[in-house]
């Protein structure tokens, strides 16, 4: 059975979540799945979907629409690359791309959290940063004669986080 | 022209060369760069597809820091650029999410106004600067040299979010043809360089790199240009790797645009510099005079 296939015996399943579309429009940058109308400019364009099957934005828009949750919320819409080229394309502007920031959020809280992801989030609780320099790169830096770099106030960004909760999403003690 | 240097992490932890070419070149180009003290991370797509709120409050306090110094922010990655240009336009524009976001920063006394703009280093250098006082200033005219250039994403999508900005292809271009090179169009250039998902999908992320480098070989150019950390770290490591892992000699150097643009303007990249290379640039260096003999 092809992937299409899947998808669409599935609209016959009772598994499916009725709620899901409207949940993706209410939550941030979500608001675009209402607009679309399955075109398919988004796969067209899509570079990773030139890549592996895997990826098929329009199919990930129509797996929302029928409430596919756990598809939905799996490891699929980690595979975007945020290139932003399915926005510029989409003739609806059901913004494609940030609506898989929408479902993104809404794994990230039910748990669904890549590891690469997670601990840039326990970077920047812990120093402020995604990246930071190794003990070698310091010496080189002072070696080119660059500033010194300054450390974050990382006080007043746990503050800001746990206040948005942030530190629970990516379950940091 | 002053600005408040919004220097990032990974340029500082690992783009020395890119930093140093940037702090040399531009304050010669009249662009006065003014470091910001306590910034934190730009908060990029990785931190924004965690929660909405987090993002654009880690990204406001940046923007409040600029605020607090009456500058507009300069930024040399094109991930922070972006994210930092998302979180001013979407404050600026919706009061709601601005009142959100303030509480937040209400909890360590800050609070965003909308007082100042975000530009790209390549926004600058085109606007402020423009090619012309760059061809002014150029004393090695890079002539003969074919570059490609990988403008990458987000300096260009979406759309709607650059309008108003330089941003374009056409501006990158015409500030490498302002360095006196050739600037040569190839397939997929407005492809992006697989940076988002290095560590997550890596196989097809080294798939997009390949592509693009030989897209860039089949033109017959002889060196890339980028303006990005992830479009340099790609195209010059994740090009090592697929030469490593393939047995398959691609060499093609790659190059931070400042860095060629140093070379034109007659100061001598120096070896810190090049060891930030795994690809190597020595031959061209060699041809336009741009090594410096270390003591």
């Amino acid at each position: 059975m092809s992937k299409s296939e899947d998808t669409e015996s599935r609209t016959h399943d009772s598994s499916h979540d009725t709620k899901l579309m409207h949940i993706v429009a209410h939550t941030p940058r979500g608001k675009g799945i209402l607009d679309c109308i399955q075109c398919g400019r988004c796969t067209s364009s899509c570079p990773m979907a030139r890549q592996t099957s895997r990826y098929n934005p329009r199919r990930l828009m129509e797996m929302i629409t029928i409430g596919l949750k756990e598809e939905v919320l799996s490891n699929t819409p980690w595979y975007c690359l945020s290139c932003f080229t399915c926005v510029d394309k989409c003739p609806q502007g059901a913004d494609v791309g940030e609506v898989i920031f929408a479902i993104r959020n809404i794994a990230a809280r039910e748990g669904h959290i890549p590891p690469g992801i997670k601990a840039q989030g326990g970077n920047i609780i812990d120093t402020g940063k995604i990246s930071n320099p190794t003990k070698s790169i310091l010496k080189q830096r002072q070696e080119m004669g660059l500033p010194e770099i300054e450390p974050s106030d990382t006080e007043e960004l746990l503050k800001i986080l746990r206040k948005t909760g942030f530190d629970k999403i990516i379950g940091h003690k | 022209m002053k600005y408040a240097f919004f220097i990032g992490c990974l340029v500082p932890a690992r783009e020395l060369s890119y930093e140093f070419a940037a702090r040399k070149i531009l304050p010669t180009l009249d662009v006065e760069l003014v470091d910001m003290h306590g910034a934190n991370c730009c908060a990029p797509f990785g931190i924004q597809s965690l929660d909405y709120i987090s993002w654009l409050a880690l990204a406001t306090r940046n923007l409040c820091i600029a605020e607090e110094m009456g500058l507009d922010i300069l930024a040399l990655c094109s991930d922070c650029y972006e994210s930092l240009l998302m979180t001013n336009t979407i404050l600026k524009e919706n009061s709601d999410i601005k009142g959100q976001v303030n509480e937040v920063l209400s909890e360590i006394g800050k609070e965003f106004k909308g007082e100042i703009e975000i530009k790209h280093m390549i926004d600058v250098l085109y606007e402020d600067v423009g090619p012309e006082k760059i061809k002014n200033a150029v004393v090695t005219p890079l002539t003969d040299l074919k570059v490609a250039t990988q403008p990458g994403c987000h300096l260009v999508r979406p759309k709607m979010l650059h309008f108003g900005s330089v941003g374009g292809y056409d501006e990158l271009d015409e500030l490498v043809r302002a360095t006196g090179a050739e600037v040569i169009d190839y397939d997929g250039k407005e492809i992006c360089c697989g940076g988002p998902i290095r560590d997550t999908f890596d196989k097809y992320s080294r798939s997009l790199i390949n592509q693009k480098i030989k897209a860039m070989k089949k033109a017959n150019v002889d060196c890339a240009v980028t303006i990005c950390p992830f479009c340099f770290l790609q195209l010059d490591l994740g090009q090592r790797e697929i030469q490593t892992r393939f047995k398959e000699e691609l060499n093609l150097p790659i190059f931070h645009f400042p860095e060629l643009l140093s070379i034109a303007l007659g100061f001598k990249l120096t070896d810190p510099q090049i060891r930030d290379h795994r690809i190597s640039i020595n031959h061209i260096l060699e041809k336009y005079n741009g090594y410096e003999v270390s003591s």
